[in-house]
């Protein structure tokens, strides 16, 4: 995607996790990578995803700046943070 | 004969999602709501919106539009490539509401489907649709996110259902019955009817028949002898009149393939290849998806000359294995001629019957082509798609990515 910056890189998550109807479900609140620390305003879209029979649950952030795509590994339990897409560097292209 | 028109209470809900691409784009990011913005399947100066936003398409932006086209509308257009397994989630929830309903849903695309309400439990039917309507849209904001929205028909059949879901773009919700039939269509074109394009368009006004009230108005026997000179006459007959003619399941598979416009300007032989060696692999994958083996096998290719070839064949056996499917292409593709790059390929597998892969067969070099491709099938699935792929193929499978399905969601679990 043009607008985007690449990452793919495992960052460290704070989540709340909320019972819902039925279920309890988790949001990240709070991501640092690269000694910085951002705090999600707002989920855009969480959907479920596979790999083989990994599930992986995808999540678009936004903290008000730039939009985040984060990877839920729901095997490994682990965060990956996929892209960034800053709307500045949108425009820019 | 004269045929009133139906004066039943409105039982069929249309739902068509707003700019359903780029509507759930600007859903998953919020900074690109409000936002001029365009989706495609592969960015490139010359591709094209297949999406836009409801902000694109108020400054001229059309879908079918090419990339460069649109940038002279909108200098600072955002163009997104396809997200898949979004769309496919939304479809999911889409549905999922639907069939809260009632049982008879039929998903007309990826982002429209009808609910049929005859004969739904009373606790719904007793409920006027126009409720259901406001909280199906109320459901898919609290599911899906505040930016989500859907336009709803609601009508005595499928055809006025669409056309009233049509009426108020974004977010509108219509009744279309026999108390303002006439009145609806007279402040419409012929083509904003669903079916009628400038052909069809030509057709009517030839007999003098100008506007959709006038096309309401005609005798039957004039639509069906003399404007359409078919059975499509009659159906249009009804069809604008409230009556359901549009209730079928054309589901019968005939053909399956896949087709690429190649990503090189000059591409190699050994590129060419191997493109073909990956659309071969996922052609096997729907056939077999499907259930299906195949007969006969069509290869086409297109030249940056603006020549086109073709070849197909029919073969006495049938295939559906992955291998079998390159292999069959790959007699026909050496046969093409070679004096302009490729810019397009495609394979088409046809004349499809139920697959018998179960059966096992007298011949052990069969069998062992069967238990191949289910052990290469199992271990894909488990691992994810092309854990095992041909290397012919391998090259391919980041470059060729698989593509969001228009008209039909047969395959659209195969998106995931």
């Amino acid at each position: 995607m043009e607008n985007t910056i690449e990452l793919n890189k495992d960052v460290n998550i704070i989540a709340y996790y909320f019972r819902g109807q039925g279920r309890p479900k988790c949001f990240p609140k709070k991501m640092e990578f690269d000694g910085k620390q951002v705090v999600f305003t707002e989920t855009g879209l969480r959907h479920p995803t596979h790999k083989g029979q990994r599930m992986i649950h995808v999540f678009d952030m936004t903290d008000g700046q730039a939009d985040y795509r984060l990877e839920f590994d729901a095997e490994e339990l682990s965060w990956k943070l996929l892209y960034m897409a800053d709307m500045r560097y949108a425009s820019a292209r | 004969m004269h045929l009133p028109v139906n004066s039943e209470e409105p039982q069929i809900m249309h739902i068509d999602l707003n700019s359903c691409f780029a509507t759930v784009e600007q859903q998953a990011r919020p900074l690109l709501r409000g936002q001029p913005l365009g989706i495609t399947n592969r960015i490139s100066p010359h591709c094209c919106v297949i999406a836009a936003s409801y902000e694109a398409k108020t400054r001229g932006v059309k879908v079918g539009m090419r990339l460069d086209e649109a940038r002279q509308l909108i200098p600072e257009l955002i163009m997104i490539e396809t997200d898949p397994p979004k769309y496919h989630w939304v479809y999911q929830n889409l549905m999922r509401i639907m069939l809260s309903y009632s049982p008879a849903v039929t998903m007309k695309s990826v982002d429209e489907g009808v609910i049929d309400f005859h004969g739904t439990r009373s606790n719904i039917n007793q409920r006027s649709l126009s409720d259901i309507g406001h909280e199906i849209k109320k459901r898919l904001k609290d599911d899906l996110g505040c930016w989500m929205r859907c336009n709803i028909g609601i009508a005595p059949n499928r055809f006025l259902a669409k056309l009233a879901a049509s009426l108020r773009k974004p977010d509108g919700l219509d009744i279309i019955d026999h108390t303002n039939l006439r009145q609806t269509l007279s402040g419409l074109k012929l083509t904003d009817l669903n079916g009628i394009a400038e052909r069809n368009q030509a057709r009517l006004n030839a007999q003098g028949i100008m506007t959709p009230l006038q096309f309401l108005d005609a005798p039957s026997n004039l639509l069906r002898r003399q404007v359409f000179r078919s059975i499509c006459g009659e159906d249009w007959y009804q069809r604008l009149r409230g009556h359901e003619i549009d209730d079928y399941d054309s589901g019968v598979t005939r053909m399956v393939g896949r087709q690429f416009v190649l990503d090189d300007m000059q591409p190699t032989d050994q590129v060419v290849r191997s493109r073909l060696a990956y659309l071969c692999e996922t052609t096997g994958v729907k056939l077999r998806y499907r259930g299906l083996c195949a007969q006969g096998i069509m290869v086409h290719v297109k030249y940056a000359s603006g020549d086109a070839w073709y070849e197909r064949k029919m073969f006495k056996t049938t295939f559906f294995s992955n291998a079998e499917v390159y292999r069959r292409a790959t007699l026909l593709f050496n046969k093409r001629p070679r004096d302009a790059y490729e810019r397009e390929i495609g394979v088409t597998c046809y004349n499809l019957s139920p697959s018998n892969i179960s059966q096992i067969s007298l011949l052990e070099e069969v069998n062992r082509e069967v238990w191949l491709t289910q052990a290469v099938d199992t271990i894909n699935e488990r691992y994810g798609e092309f854990t095992i792929t041909s290397l012919n193929s391998a090259i391919s499978k980041d470059i060729v990515t698989q593509k969001v399905p228009f008209g039909s969601t047969r395959y659209f679990e195969l998106l995931n």
